[in-house]
């Protein structure tokens, strides 16, 4: 297997945007071309990934994102795989250029949906879902987390005061990333005060709808190498699964893709959790945030309450989770997320990260995952 | 009748239809077409009494499109009785938490465009 590494990443700002999503997703793209300091007619291949093409007249982006590059003759693959679309995009991409099929690849993710409305984001998202048990019966994405919540209180010392603070660390660290969707300082008193979503879930412990678009370019280590310029490593790469409904798992705090992702990323790197610097997560909503740090071992199952408590994923803290504002400050457009992740380990570990640099930084992880964690894909980066 | 639509019967009529593996009797919801545990495929049909209790839940407020008319309402996710398996589903009427105690006995009462519907028992 080639060694692949990343060697550019662009992103548009996250919000709520005007331009198309053939447009962002363009932006984007360009972007990462950019900043690899490549030529368009270097990439061999695309991935493309995005959930609701469909709300902005636009789906198989693949082909048209390769024809606005130049470079229509080049293959291209259009992935969904809900909010874990990037991840997965990345992972596939990965694979291909480790593989020896393809010396450099594009991945861009995008989602645009604002214009819709939350009644249809919220009534859409939710067939991402276990639909037959879950959206069917009446549960958004905020409420199926909010039973991750309830049941998280009810089995360990946790409060309501405790995911809070998730969102309070993220809002600090997203006002230091001019990308971000919310760049807006907030309290614990802010997040409880809030408007209840779905119980116990209020309005501050869940990520907002965004707009927006990233991507980054991946190539074999003869090609970073030869092309200099600064590129990161992938250390690990690992995929898993869970039953895709909340009621077929074993432990209904517990989201196994991530544990069995994680766990063969670490294998693949050579390293432990104890090794990362610092993590972007799936913070969905607050919740997520302390499960995540658990199931890809940061802190034993019941502790990542503590950890927040105690400062521990604050930025520059012992381990900083969400340097970028995570989905809840950074904003989460769903098909470009796990992207957009990769793109900030990228600006992280090349010194591009501005105030919200995490220091002395040599290696840093993604993890993003599909629906309440039904597909998980974790990545391991290492500075060159 | 396909699979989910005699599940889907079970559920009107207050029952469960699970799955049993006729290789190592591991019991599914009767929507599983392979055993999770042994992957073999071959079952006999075990019907569940539709009781439980209530394992977790959210109170929904902001719901999605068809549910306005409900709000506030519950979804749940039931402990089977005698089992050890799990079902989600739609219970109205609940306001707050102390609606709702976790382990409050519930039972299924039917199927409709709200999916498995749901009572205190």
């Amino acid at each position: 297997m080639e060694k692949v590494c990343v060697l550019g990443a662009g992103s548009t700002k996250y919000g709520k945007l005007d331009d198309s999503i053939s447009d962002i997703t363009l932006q984007a793209s360009v972007g990462a071309i950019e900043s690899a300091g490549i030529e368009s007619k270097d990439i061999k291949a695309g991935y493309i990934s995005n959930v609701f093409g469909v709300a902005d007249k636009q789906v198989h982006l693949g082909p048209v994102v390769m024809s606005n590059l130049g470079i229509s003759d080049r293959p291209s693959l259009s992935i969904e795989s809900a909010c874990g679309s990037g991840s997965v995009s990345f992972r596939e991409a990965y694979a291909n250029v480790a593989a020896g099929f393809y010396d450099v690849a594009l991945v861009t993710g995008v989602e645009k949906v604002t214009h819709t409305g939350t009644e249809w984001t919220t009534t859409y998202f939710s067939y991402c879902s276990d639909f037959f048990y879950e959206g069917q019966a009446g549960a958004s994405f905020p409420g199926l987390f909010a039973s991750m919540a309830r049941a998280y209180i009810n089995e360990f010392n946790a409060t309501e005061e405790d995911f809070a603070q998730v969102a309070v660390k993220n809002h600090d660290n997203g006002l230091l990333n001019p990308k971000a969707h919310l760049r807006k300082k907030i309290t614990v008193d802010d997040v409880m005060s809030s408007a209840v979503v779905a119980s116990p879930l209020k309005l501050y412990d869940c990520c907002p709808f965004s707009d927006g678009a990233s991507a980054v370019i991946l190539c074999n280590e003869k090609f970073a190498k030869e092309h200099g310029g600064d590129y990161i490593e992938v250390l690990g790469s690992g995929r898993g699964g869970s039953p895709a409904a909340l009621q077929g798992r074993e432990h209904l705090t517990t989201i196994p893709s991530t544990k069995i992702a994680a766990e063969a990323a670490f294998k693949m790197a050579g390293i432990t959790p104890k090794d990362v610097d610092f993590a972007e997560v799936h913070d969905c909503f607050t919740i997520a945030e302390v499960v995540d740090s658990e199931d890809i071992g940061f802190f034993e199952k019941g502790k990542g309450v503590e950890a927040v408590r105690e400062g521990k994923t604050k930025l520059n803290g012992e381990i900083s989770i969400n340097p970028s504002g995570g989905l809840k400050s950074k904003g989460h457009p769903i098909g470009a997320t796990g992207v957009g992740q990769v793109a900030e380990v990228f600006d992280q570990l090349t010194g591009k990260a501005g105030e919200r640099t995490v220091k002395n930084a040599k290696i840093g992880l993604t993890q993003n995952f599909g629906a309440t964690g039904a597909s998980c894909a974790v990545h391991i980066f290492q500075s060159v | 009748m396909s699979e989910k639509q005699d599940f889907i019967e079970h559920a009107k009529g207050g029952k469960i239809l699970a799955h049993k593996c006729v290789n190592c009797e591991d019991l599914s919801l009767a929507t599983v077409y392979f055993c999770k545990k042994c992957g073999k495929r071959g079952f006999e049909d075990f019907v569940l009494e539709g009781h439980g209790k209530a394992e977790t839940y959210t109170i929904m407020t902001v719901p999605p499109s068809g549910f306005e008319k409900y709000a506030p309402y519950a979804w749940v996710v039931l402990s089977i009785d005698n089992s050890d398996l799990r079902i989600s589903g739609f219970l109205a009427n609940i306001s707050k938490p102390e609606d709702l105690p976790i382990g409050t006995a519930l039972k299924v009462v039917g199927f409709d465009d709200r999916g498995i519907v749901l009572e205190k028992l």
